[in-house]
């Protein structure tokens, strides 16, 4: 499928998602999340893809809305389009998805950058959530899931202020993984994802799914889910792949079986 | 009629250097509100600007630069509350000394002569100081009854140690340049006749030097005075990956291999 908002590159088992609009900043409009939603669809189907890296590019990740889109809307076309409901497929995209961050993740920027998994971000990135500014507050995720990594404190004073915060503060705060040199950011994001693309993939699923069940669940639900998964491993041959190969002093094989 | 803006900072880009000179000599080069302005807006450019390679932040006439205009803060310009005070240090004052320490080029202070209160924190927020021996630093806050400002209290106990640092601001006394020299606090002493001409020297130095490299050498600086020592070497070895791809990294090998088989013949 072409895009012209997106860019999509698959270099199996890696697939690279760049928002590509980068005369508004990688502004979200609808036609842009409609087809990066679409495109993360297809990736989650394709059993050749195993992480994938997404990223605004060298400059930008993406700072926010489409403000100009939406300055004269009201409640009932807000509510009767739910932009922000759309993003079910990225907040609930199965394989290990990791942020690529240069420039600002602002805005609906930022929480996309939250709902990747990872985040590696360049030494100039800043992070923030100035919707307040406008009258607004966060839609897309930033009230609950800044808490949730940074803490109460820390998610008040972005709401609250408007006023973003620098990469190395970001990775402070636990939502930023690894701050690097930023033109060197999209590689590492990469390599992270080829890292992590060697797994075998039933069991990166399984974790994943089992990290993002501890913001939703009380502890012994958590638990008992991840003793579930943990058995169900049992089931897959990787599993029987990974423990003969660990044994027999090799490198595994993962099928994703 | 309109007024002319007076010129209390002025710029010249020559050569891939970019000299920024504080132009108030009759008050010692003051910082005043209008300062302020000019001097943000100079080394904004001078980030910016792709033909400056290398910054030099230096006075005319005596000093370098004899700190806040105290005269202006009395007469209440802009000043008039604690608040101002300290709006001024956030609003303007932090944005200028972060640029100037984090910008990716090398920014070298010409020290004229003494360096007070906000101009020791200019003069310290540069990579590089050459300074003649009549010049000084000065933490003159505990005289009139401030704490330090501008940046020193990070800046100096790192160049000079925490002993040093506090002696300047319990005492409210000169750092002497052979002192500071002696420190390592000031890199270069000479002479106040062949000052620009040392400076010149050495900017132009550093302006021939690969940019990617340089930009690296202060990337990898800022990055790791925030960091640890793991975290600094991971920088490092990303910084490092980049700048071996880069053109810079193979045209010096190859001078230097053109170097080597010149000096067998």
């Amino acid at each position: 499928m072409a895009y012209e908002h997106i860019l999509v590159e698959i270099e199996t088992p890696i697939a690279t998602v760049t928002l590509n609009r980068p005369k508004v900043l990688n502004a979200l409009s609808p036609d842009l999340i409609h087809e990066l939603t679409s495109a993360l669809a297809d990736l989650d189907a394709d059993e050749s893809v195993r992480a994938v890296v997404l990223t605004g590019g060298q400059k930008v990740f993406a700072a926010g809305a489409d403000i100009g889109d939406m300055a004269d809307r009201s409640a009932v076309d807000q509510l009767s389009r739910d932009q922000t409901g759309r993003w079910a497929p990225l907040a609930g995209f199965s394989k290990p998805l990791i942020a690529a961050v240069n420039g600002y993740a602002l805005g609906g920027g930022c929480e996309v950058a939250l709902m990747c998994d990872m985040i590696v971000a360049g030494e100039t990135a800043r992070f923030g959530q100035p919707e307040i500014n406008l009258g607004i507050i966060p839609g897309a995720g930033g009230t609950q899931r800044w808490p949730r990594s940074a803490g109460k404190y820390a998610a008040m004073e972005v709401m609250l202020t408007g006023a973003p915060v620098t990469a190395q503060r970001a990775c402070e705060l636990g939502i930023v993984n690894k701050v690097v040199p930023a033109e060197m950011t999209i590689t590492i994001a990469k390599r992270l994802a080829r890292q992590i693309a060697e797994k075998p993939p039933l069991a990166a699923r399984m974790a994943k799914e089992a990290v993002l069940k501890a913001f939703e669940a009380p502890l012994a639900e958590g638990l008992a889910s991840e003793r579930k998964s943990f058995y169900f491993l049992f089931a897959t041959e990787d599993q029987k792949e990974g423990m003969h190969a660990f044994l027999e002093k090799r490198k595994g094989v993962f099928k994703g079986r | 009629m309109a007024t002319e803006v007076e010129v209390h900072v002025h710029v010249q880009t020559h050569d891939g250097i970019g000299l920024i000179r504080l132009n108030r000599p009759e008050k010692m080069n003051a910082i005043g509100a209008l300062t302020r302005q000019q001097l943000a807006e100079a080394i904004k450019q001078a980030e910016r600007d792709e033909a400056v390679r290398v910054v030099v932040l230096t006075g005319s006439g005596r000093a370098f630069c004899s700190g806040a205009d105290v005269t202006e803060m009395v007469q209440g310009a802009g000043m008039r509350t604690p608040e101002d005070v300290g709006n001024v240090l956030r609003n303007e004052y932090m944005p200028m000394l972060t640029r100037l320490r984090t910008m990716p080029k090398p920014v070298i202070a010409a020290m004229n002569g003494p360096a007070i209160g906000i101009g020791a924190s200019f003069a310290l927020a540069c990579d590089i100081r050459i300074a003649t021996p009549e010049s000084y630093l000065l933490e003159a806050f505990v005289n009139i009854g401030l704490a330090p400002d501008g940046g020193v209290s990070w800046l100096l106990p790192r160049l000079a140690g925490t002993g040093i640092a506090y002696e300047m601001f319990f005492t409210g006394k000169p750092l002497s340049a052979a002192d500071a020299h002696r420190l390592g606090v000031i890199n270069r002493l000479v002479p106040a006749d062949r000052l620009e001409q040392e400076v010149r020297e050495l900017a132009g130095q550093l302006a021939a030097q690969p940019r990617g490299a340089l930009a690296g050498a202060k990337r990898a600086v800022t990055h790791a005075l925030e960091s640890t020592f793991e975290q600094a070497l991971e920088f490092e070895s990303y910084l490092q990956e980049a700048q071996a791809a880069s053109p810079e990294f193979a045209e010096g090998v190859q001078n230097f291999l053109a170097r080597r088989k010149a000096k067998q013949a």
